[in-house]
């Protein structure tokens, strides 16, 4: 049985869909087998085949604190959070660093991009753009100080996000974490649909007509609490959550395979991680999108999954009721899966005929695909599955029994820092990278960007068919991945290929292809829109090329929380092999700067004018790119290998003091924080640092925080400590540039840059000297993100 | 508009949209072939431009009227009204 220190309990719930504005309203007009779906007034639908949406109708969303500053996603997500906390009995949480928020989002504040771009770019939607706007905001409207980050992983990310949280339980870095998911409605993924024939004109009919899906938009919370907390303090508890499984499909960029394979992996592990029998679920929701290719692989994978040894499992589609909801979809399905378990009621899949239902049964033969009302039955388990572009699918279980969950079973494994890959604006390899450095180049503008060229191409054996169809995202990842599998000697192989998975960290992701693509929409409407660019605009499409291109098929992650995402990457991915998950992992930082990016920057009066160093008082920074890339995995199987490691993941920590999204200032001590959880992780004490890679990038008010921050955790120590800092170089890159900063401590440690630039602080001021850097022997990495979060990670020889 | 002007506008909307490198796409190169690789995302897109500059639907067309710039090129030709 799960040990009672692994156990992770749902103690609240909280819902807003086009069924329901809440959890009582919604169930109850799902069990009355009410959709959601009809024809949308709120966008142009001119031209456009298909014009049905499952839209949210709620009148009092702006009912919050500040509403001015938050996209519609914020809000829902904030409207069901609230009511979850409720349920759960939990209210303000006072900068608790015990409390995590993690929510999943495909376009996040897309309606904010269309509203600034059409709307006379007011510069106050642009901090209403990224993703990571939303977990920052429901974080701080209850004042949750753990780790508050966003999974970005399309239409799998609120899935991703519970299991994200139970992970983050076991590991011991959090009690509560507010999961879920948000997404709205809006004309980007609108048309992006329409321009894949991916709608449905009659609405979606799942495992049925099968003629495409229906957009819907809201917001599901699931709070997801450690046993012994819920148990402190006498919480209501519906059910466990158990094991999670999530994999790469390394096929194709928008379409599932066909074979489903990774999607079988993916319950597989679920199962597998949960320590249940297959034949202890008793209801499965599905994705169950209403697109022919996704229906017809769910119904082949749950065949051959679950097969004899769980022939009449009940399996229906919930989304013929709230619509698709992208990032959303999985936390208001686990919603609906744990309400199923709960009151031991199945949800049906709607508008089956009699002859419809012959079709089905030809096709799924004994498999009880619930059709048209809900079905009593007595539930111990329940699965939920996610598929996403990109290639991710997800499944998670919960439970009624606390199952066998093994987590944290390779603890002790020391985990090797064994490949590296670099895109930057000054090198496109760690070779010329390193050059760069020695030849103290510098950047050229205020405003410079990494550009990968067919060289790079032709030098990784990247072929143009596969090459053609990335954007600048994708192609800085797939070169920095690519580069980073050479580096390390790892060759994906049928045999590895679900031993090794990826984090992608980034701080916009998809955020410029998205304005790409709203630019072409505004001008051609939405009956125009590019079903060649549509896929850039999910945040994981950069991770999904690179799983594509290299044939990686195990855990599959984008996370996005501003430039600390690149460092927690490394701290996740951590994690996924102290699971036992995988035994190796690439973690990646990559943004991007095109045009619009430095024009976003521009306008909040961040960038700067001209060339500017760290900690030269500026009122702005240089504005950057890259991608870096860094392999990890554990240290017997480097060794197995033959792998040469450069040094040593030794702990990751992270510290948050709520200040509003978009502002860093009030939130110094909690770089404190991070700093003092990630030694403490690591078992490494203050004094054992030799060196800092650090993120100042010249504007004062973010230096000033960092300055402050060492001189209150090294004291003395301070002013004999080398401080690196790669935005001299690179610029403002987020999380390619927190990424590059691990990656720099890495060729430090592995003596591949034996000197260096350092930054002295002391009481006179800031100087600068070379410093060898041979005698390091553990440094210290530290990255910050907008709304007061910081990420420490400790690498060691 | 002449078989040759309708072949050179092909060519450079598989340039511009679709990402493919113009040295290695004649007009007789295979499109979904390895080389270049088009799948039914790009067919989508192909669609899509053939209507809107020509006026011709290729919806539901058969699979060997996309082989090529010349398939494609005469079936333009042959439907135009």
């Amino acid at each position: 049985m799960t040990s009672n220190n692994r156990r992770c309990v749902v103690s609240g719930l909280g819902v807003i869909c086009a069924v329901g504005n809440n959890v009582e309203e919604t169930w109850n007009n799902a069990l009355n087998s009410l959709s959601g779906i009809h024809k949308t007034t709120s966008l142009d639908t001119k031209n456009c085949y298909a014009d049905l949406a499952a839209e949210v109708n709620c009148d009092t969303l702006d009912d919050i604190e500040c509403p001015d500053e938050k996209d519609r996603a914020s809000k829902l997500c904030i409207k069901a959070m609230k009511e979850a906390l409720n349920d759960a009995g939990l209210g303000d949480f006072a900068d608790s660093s015990r409390v995590s928020v993690i929510i999943g989002s495909c376009v996040g504040g897309v309606l904010s991009i269309e509203k600034y771009h059409r709307g006379g770019k007011d510069v106050n939607e642009i901090p209403k753009m990224p993703i990571a706007a939303i977990a920052s905001q429901v974080a701080e409207s209850c004042h949750a100080g753990g780790i508050v980050t966003n999974v970005g992983n399309a239409c799998a990310a609120g899935t991703i996000s519970i299991a994200l949280a139970c992970d983050l339980i076991r590991a011991g870095k959090a009690d509560v974490v507010i999961a879920g998911g948000s997404d709205s409605f809006a004309s980007v993924p609108y048309s992006g649909f329409l321009s894949l024939h991916a709608l449905d004109e009659n609405g979606c009919s799942p495992f049925n007509h099968c003629n495409g899906i229906t957009l819907g938009e809201g917001a599901g919370i699931v709070i997801v609490e450690s046993l012994e907390h819920a148990e402190k303090r006498n919480a209501k508890r519906y059910c466990e959550v158990l094991g999670a499984g999530v994999t790469s499909d390394a096929h194709h960029i928008t379409a599932p395979r066909e074979d489903g394979i990774c999607l079988l992996e993916a319950m597989e592990r679920a199962v597998r991680n949960s320590g249940i029998k297959k034949s202890d679920i008793g209801y499965l929701n599905a994705h169950g999108t209403g697109t022919g290719k996704n229906d017809n692989a769910e119904i082949n994978a749950f065949l051959k999954f679950f097969g004899d040894e769980n022939p009449t499992l009940s399996v229906s589609s919930t989304k013929v009721m709230t619509g698709h909801c992208l990032g959303a979809a999985g936390a208001i399905e686990a919603v609906f899966s744990i309400k199923a378990l709960t009151t031991n009621t199945v949800l049906p899949t709607l508008h089956y005929s009699a002859e419809d239902s012959e079709a089905l049964k030809e096709k799924v033969g004994q498999m009880d695909y619930v059709q048209n009302t809900p079905r009593a039955k007595e539930l111990e388990c329940v699965m939920s599955n996610n598929v996403a572009f990109g290639g991710t699918n997800a499944s998670i279980v919960f439970s009624k029994k606390p199952g066998d969950v093994q987590s944290q079973v390779a603890k002790d494994k020391k985990i090797a820092v064994t490949g590296i890959g670099i895109v930057s604006p000054i090198g496109n390899s760690k070779e010329t990278y390193l050059e760069s450095v020695k030849s103290g180049k510098l950047p050229e503008s205020a405003s410079i960007c990494s550009t990968v060229t067919n060289d790079d191409y032709k030098e990784l054996g990247i072929k143009m068919a596969f090459y053609r169809k990335l954007d600048n995202l994708g192609q800085l990842q797939t070169v920095s991945g690519m580069r980073a599998l050479k580096d390390a000697n790892f060759t994906v192989t049928e045999d590895n290929a679900k031993q090794i998975g990826i984090i992608v960290g980034t701080s916009e992701g998809g955020l410029g292809a998205t304005y790409d693509f709203e630019e072409l929409i505004a001008e051609e409407g939405n009956a125009g829109g590019s079903a060649f660019k549509f896929p850039h605009t999910v945040y994981n499409a950069a991770g999904g090329y690179l799983s594509i291109l290299s044939g990686i098929k195990g855990y599959g992650v984008t996370i996005t929380t501003g430039p600390l995402s690149g460092l927690d990457s490394i701290g996740y991915s951590m994690n996924v092999i102290h699971d036992g998950q995988e035994d190796a992992m690439m973690a990646t930082g990559t943004d991007e700067n095109i045009p619009i990016i430095t024009e976003l920057c521009q306008k909040l009066n961040v960038a700067a004018d001209k060339v500017v160093e760290p900690y030269s008082e500026s009122s702005g920074f240089v504005v950057g790119d890259g991608s870096v890339s860094i392999i990890m995995e554990t240290e017997d199987y480097a060794k197995a290998r033959g792998a040469k490691v450069y040094c040593y993941a030794l702990g990751y920590g992270n510290g948050r003091k709520n200040v509003k999204y978009g502002h860093i200032s009030g939130s110094d001590e909690a770089l404190d924080i991070a700093i003092k959880d990630a030694l403490n992780n690591a078992g490494v004490s203050m004094d054992e640092i030799d060196a800092v890679c650090g993120f100042a990038n010249g504007f004062k008010k973010l230096d000033d925080i960092e300055k402050a921050a060492y001189a209150r955790v090294f004291g003395d120590k301070l002013a004999n400590l080398p401080l690196f800092q790669v935005k001299e170089r690179v610029g403002e890159g987020r999380a390619a540039s927190a990424a590059l900063a691990a990656a720099e401590a890495a060729l430090m440690l592995g003596g591949e840059l034996a000197e260096e630039n350092a930054y002295f602080i002391t009481n006179a001021g800031v100087s600068k000297k070379k410093v060898a850097t041979g005698g390091f022997k553990k440094i210290l990495v530290t990255s910050f993100a907008t709304g007061g979060s910081y990420s420490a990670v400790v690498l060691g020889k | 508009m002449a078989n040759e002007e309708i072949k050179s506008k092909l060519k450079a909307f598989f340039m511009s949209d679709l990402g493919v490198d113009g040295d290695v796409l004649n007009y007789d190169t295979p499109l979904f072939g390895e080389e270049i690789g088009l799948d039914s995302v790009d067919s989508l897109e192909i669609i899509s431009f053939v209507d809107d500059n020509f006026g011709v639907s290729m919806t539901g067309v058969a699979k060997e009227n996309f082989q090529s710039i010349d398939t494609i090129a005469a079936f333009i030709e042959k439907n135009k009204a």
